[in-house]
This record gives structure tokens, C-alpha cells and sequence, in this order.
């Protein structure tokens, strides 16, 4: 089973194009797709029975669409409440003795004032988005093509 | 020459929190500002919905206290419908508010700090969390994991729906507590309470002496809570106590007038405002709220396992205690109360009545909903036309109502570990720790992907980089 896990806040504008990608993807019985403002602690026990996991995220910076294989990391202390993907399959490792396969696509995001709506960068993102979400769901080796096909 | 020093631990966008530490010319603390990214422009997003999308749309404001939230506006919903809500609703929304309490007195304990104090104050970041905690005391993190996960699982059994439980609305609730979900809750509510009486028997054994937990600064302030009639700790309902340092009580005030008594303050480095107790005036009017504001506002606990706890910690404290390292001691203290009684909620036949809502149409054009957040006192405060739409609204979150008191620790902490210019990370990492003490709701913005590294910086009168001091 894989799982995808869509990450934002919706009433934040462009900070919430990862949860629109997992919206506009179809329903597959070989995948689960959830949807949170961030990641916290518990979500080790949804990750601890995915053979593989897909984050996907705004990102403020980039102007592409990236793909990109994870490794589970520990990170420092935290002011907030919110865990990396890294350190949440770091978590989900100690907790649970395995970690699944973690991959992070990231969405071109530009604009997060209060409001539902994406900018236009993110809005056309999004079909690409998609696009690469399906591809890493055909994609069924463990370090398959994926990267090297939408590079 | 007066220098800055920038601490800068965030974020992607607008930075959740920086910190400055001025400093005079001799290099000692000046002045401490904590810059907060939060809430802007919520208030007038909400303008023009219906009241009652209010519960679900400020639900999602946060990702980590969606509970607290909707619980808030449910009551001001409430008042506006002018409607006595079903007892069973009453008892429901009790028992969901202590179960976030244990959630998230959980997470702020076992997750973020307690990798400070439980692994050393000056051990190395990269090792410093939760992660590092669970390699050096794994039967405590996987007791507290446990815990929280009780918590997070209560909500969902109760709201179907774990984050933005559209669960609570105007009136009541929308589901009520199967007797499955029930037994499960209290089936599992002793292996709760012994993980919480374990813990506050080793931070009691840890911190016993008093000086330690003079790390984070002890000052005076004003604390604020929601009591019983009769001064009893309360999280739901009751009456707004305000007590001054040494207990004394300096007001009790309806809940629904809280602006007569309260007022916010702005200043120019920050978005989020300063709310101050108006007769006092600003900034003498200081208060805090949270864990260590509630236990000290309140009288006495109303079940016995945490009031015996309250006495243990005021015979120590010499009465009401100013540490701010105690917001950890008194958020143990009330993850018992929680428990207790949420098993006297469970014990109650009641609880699983399937009257759970009353129905009515805009009664009132102007609601209040106040109730005890974990991080302390959340006010929801709408306006509303004829037909329900929302034409203005006042929110003051708990990290707010902290707002003065968490700079105030930010600079006695400075000045206590910052002297003559000399800063090392050590340090840092307790301005850090004072900070996560009052366990301040930062989510409510944007959320963080790309993470920027701790950074401080030091600046010179004329706007110079002295230097820069980062984690990385």
C-alpha cells in the first residue's frame, strides 16, 4: 500500500497546493491519500504500514515541480509543533522499526495571504503536479524511473 | 554602542517567531522583543460567512488545536441562538476539551520540551528532541507517545474525524458517544492516569529543588483562568478570574463582557497584539494564562488525585509560583485533573443520551464564546446580522493573552545567560526553552517546508552585522 499525504493549510492560499494535488488525484485500492495542515507525531502509525510514502508540498523558492527521494533524518528542537518529512520517517522508524520509502513532490507556491484561492503559479502547477503524482503511483520499483523521467 | 542580537529559528514564508535582544553599550540586556507571525487578517477573512460555517472555518486556523477552535465558536453560535445547549452536549463538550487538553499538554511535554530539561539544557541540538529522547529514555517517550495517543484518539471516537472535527456546532454537538467509544475511552483511562502520576514522579524527583527550575526566570504577573462559582479549577465554563501574584483575587468578571476588563495594545515589531488587564493598564497590566495561569487563579481542584498535587507543588512554590519552568510542572498537574475527570464524565450515565442539540434561528445579533484552551484562555467574539452572516469579529487566542509575559521571560532569561556580549548556544537554547515554557500556538500561519537553521545576529547601532551565529 502506498500512501500520499497532502500538506497545507487551505485558508492560506498557496500554502495549500499540496492538499489540492491529492484532491485531483482518483481513488486507487492500492493507495490511501490523507490530507493535514502539517505533520505531526502521530501520523507514524499511518506511515508504519505504507510500503511507500509521498509528501506533497508547497514550496516558496522553487519554479519546478521536484521529486525528490527523502532519507529518514532526525532535526533540532522545534518552536512549533510541526515535524519535517525527514524527521517524521526518522520518527516513524524508532517507533515503529521500519520506516516506508519516503518521497517529497513540491509545488512552485508564491502567494499565502488568507483566502482559498492559489496564485496563478500554483494554479498551473498543479496539472503537473498531478501528472508526476500518478507517475510515482505507476511506479511500482523501488527506486524506479520517476526522477529520471520528469527530470 | 547599542547592539542587536537576532534570533531568527523559522520558517518558510514569514517567519513564525524571531527574537531580539537588545543590548547596551556595557553588552548586557537591554530589552528582549518575541516578533510573532500569527492570525493577521483572520478576523476580516470570516467577515461576511454564516455563523454557522463559524465552528468548522476557524477550526481550521490551526492545525494543532482545530479542538479548541471549534469548541469556542460553538459557544459563541451558542449565545447568539440565545439556546441553553442539551446537558448531554454540555458533558460531550467537556470531555472532547480534556481530551485536547491531553493531547496537547502531551505533545508540548514529552515531544518539545522535555528533550531540554530530560537530556540537558546545553546537549547538542542535532540530539535534543524527541527523537534523541526516545534513544535515551524509551520507556518515558513511549509512555508519552501512548498518552497524547489517547488523547487524539478520544477526539476522533468522539468527532468521527480527528483534525477539523466538524463535531461541535451552534447548539450542541452532531454525534453522539457510542457506548463502544465510551468503554473504549474508559477502558484505557488507568494505564493513562499511571503514565502521568509515573511522570510527575520523575520531574518531581529531577526538579524537587526549587533553584532548578529557576533556569527559565521567576517574575511576578497577574494570572488569568476561568473558575467555578465556588474557585474551583475549570476549563469549559464559570467565571474569569484574574489573581494577583501572591493569589489574591483581583477580579472575577463575566466571561461574555471580557472586553471590559481586557484590551489589546499593538506595537510596530510585531503582528500579534498584547492584551493586558485594562485597570492596570498597559503594560503594568500584565497578565499570563495556560496551565501555570489557571492552577494559580484557581482555588483547588475539585478531584482529589490533582488537588493533592496542587498542595505538593503550592508548599513548594510558598503559594502561587512565578517560574516559568513551572508551566511544565502544572501542565503535568493537569493532564491528571483531565483524566480524573474524564472518568467521572464516563461514569455518567448521561453521556450517551442521544439528546445532543437544540434548534433555533438568530436570536441575539452579538455572541461570546470563552472557554479554557490548553495554552490558556481562547475568546471567540462575533457579530452577526439578522440572518446570521457575520459582520465583524474579535478573536483573542491563548498565545495572545501571553503575549507580554513570554517577552518579559525572553529577557529576564537574557539577562540572567547574556552578559558583557558574551552568547553562546547554551544560552540561546533557554531563550528557546522559555519560549516553548508558555508552549505558544505558532501554526496558526503557514506551515514550514524548507526550514531555515537557528541564526542569530548580532547588529550594531548603525545596522551592521556584528556577526552571526547559526546552528548549522
Amino acid at each position: 500500500m502506498d500512501l500520499i499525504v497532502g500538506i497545507g493549510n487551505e485558508l492560506r492560499g498557496d500554502d495549500g497546493v499540496g492538499i489540492r494535488v491529492v484532491g485531483a488525484l482518483p481513488p486507487r485500492p492500492d493507495a490511501e491519500t490523507i490530507a493535514v495542515h502539517q505533520l505531526t507525531p502521530e501520523l507514524a502509525d499511518r506511515l508504519r504500514d505504507a510500503e511507500r510514502v509521498l509528501f506533497i508540498d508547497a514550496h516558496a523558492t522553487d519554479d519546478t515541480v521536484r521529486l525528490s527521494p527523502l532519507e529518514p533524518a532526525a532535526e533540532a528542537a522545534l518552536l512549533g509543533h510541526a515535524l519535517s518529512p525527514e524527521a517524521l520517517l526518522q520518527w516513524t522508524r524508532l517507533v515503529h522499526g521500519r520506516a516506508p520509502e519516503g518521497w517529497l513532490l513540491t509545488v512552485p507556491a508564491r502567494a499565502f495571504p488568507f483566502g482559498e484561492s492559489l496564485s496563478p503559479e500554483a494554479e498551473c502547477a498543479v496539472p503537473e503536479a498531478r501528472r508526476m503524482a500518478l507517475r510515482w503511483l505507476g511506479c511500482s520499483a523501488p527506486h524506479g524511473g520517476v526522477l529520471e523521467e520528469d527530470a | 554602542m547599542e547592539r542587536q542580537i537576532h534570533i531568527e529559528p523559522v520558517t518558510r514564508i514569514e517567519g513564525h517567531g524571531k527574537i531580539t535582544v537588545f543590548l547596551d553599550s556595557a553588552g548586557d540586556v537591554r530589552d528582549a522583543q518575541f516578533h510573532v507571525t500569527e492570525l493577521r487578517g483572520f478576523e476580516q477573512f470570516c467577515v461576511g460567512r454564516t455563523m454557522w460555517e463559524m465552528p468548522g472555518l476557524t477550526a481550521r486556523i490551526c492545525g494543532i488545536c482545530p479542538v479548541s477552535h471549534i469548541l469556542a465558536s460553538a459557544k459563541a453560535c451558542d449565545a447568539i441562538l440565545a439556546v441553553r445547549i442539551p446537558e448531554t452536549a454540555q458533558l460531550l463538550r467537556r470531555l472532547m476539551n480534556l481530551a485536547q487538553l491531553v493531547q496537547s499538554h502531551a505533545l508540548s511535554f514529552f515531544y518539545l520540551s522535555a528533550p531540554d530539561f530530560l537530556l540537558g539544557w546545553d546537549c547538542d541540538p542535532a540530539t535534543r528532541n524527541v527523537v534523541g529522547l526516545i534513544a535515551a529514555r524509551p520507556d518515558l517517550a513511549r509512555k508519552g507517545i501512548r498518552l497524547r495517543a489517547f488523547g487524539q484518539e478520544a477526539i476522533d471516537r468522539l468527532g468521527g474525524k480527528r483534525i477539523h472535527p466538524a463535531w461541535a456546532v451552534p447548539g450542541g454537538v452532531n454525534q453522539a458517544l457510542s457506548q463502544e467509544d465510551r468503554a473504549w475511552m474508559t477502558e484505557r483511562l488507568p494505564e493513562a492516569r499511571t503514565t502521568i502520576q509515573e511522570t510527575l514522579a520523575l520531574f518531581k524527583s529531577a526538579f524537587g529543588d526549587t533553584k532548578e527550575r529557576d533556569v527559565l526566570g521567576d517574575y511576578p504577573s497577574l494570572y488569568m483562568g476561568l473558575v467555578r462559582q465556588d474557585g474551583a479549577w475549570e476549563h469549559y465554563e464559570g467565571v474569569l478570574r484574574i489573581v494577583d501574584a501572591k493569589g489574591r483575587v483581583v477580579r472575577e468578571h463575566n466571561p461574555a463582557q471580557y472586553a471590559e476588563i481586557i484590551q489589546e495594545a499593538s506595537e510596530p515589531w510585531t503582528y500579534l497584539k498584547f492584551p493586558y488587564y485594562q485597570p492596570m493598564g498597559y503594560p503594568e497590566g500584565m497578565y499570563r494564562v495556560g496551565p501555570l495561569g489557571r492552577i494559580n487563579a484557581c482555588d483547588r481542584f475539585d478531584t482529589p488525585l490533582a488537588q493533592a498535587e496542587l498542595e505538593e507543588f503550592r508548599a513548594q512554590s510558598g503559594g502561587r509560583s512565578g517560574r516559568v519552568f513551572d508551566y511544565h510542572y502544572a501542565r503535568l498537574i493537569e493532564i491528571l485533573a483531565a483524566i480524573e475527570e474524564m472518568a467521572e464524565l464516563l461514569a455518567d450515565d448521561r453521556i450517551t443520551s442521544p439528546a445532543i442539540r437544540a434548534e433555533a434561528g438568530v436570536n441575539a445579533r452579538e455572541g461570546v464564546g470563552v472557554h479554557e484552551a490548553p495554552r490558556g484562555t481562547l475568546i471567540h467574539h462575533y457579530w452577526v446580522d439578522q440572518n446570521g452572516i457575520i459582520e465583524k469579529l474579535n478573536l483573542i487566542v491563548s498565545t495572545g493573552h501571553n503575549n507580554l509575559a513570554m517577552n518579559r521571560a525572553i529577557r529576564e532569561i537574557a539577562k540572567i545567560y547574556i552578559k558583557k556580549g558574551k552568547v553562546s548556544e547554551g544560552i540561546l537554547n533557554r531563550i528557546e526553552g522559555g519560549i516553548r515554557a508558555y508552549d505558544p500556538c505558532l501554526s496558526c500561519s503557514v506551515h514550514a517546508v524548507g526550514r531555515m537553521p537557528l541564526r542569530v545576529e548580532i547588529v550594531n547601532a548603525q545596522g551592521e552585522v556584528e556577526a552571526t551565529l547559526s546552528r548549522d
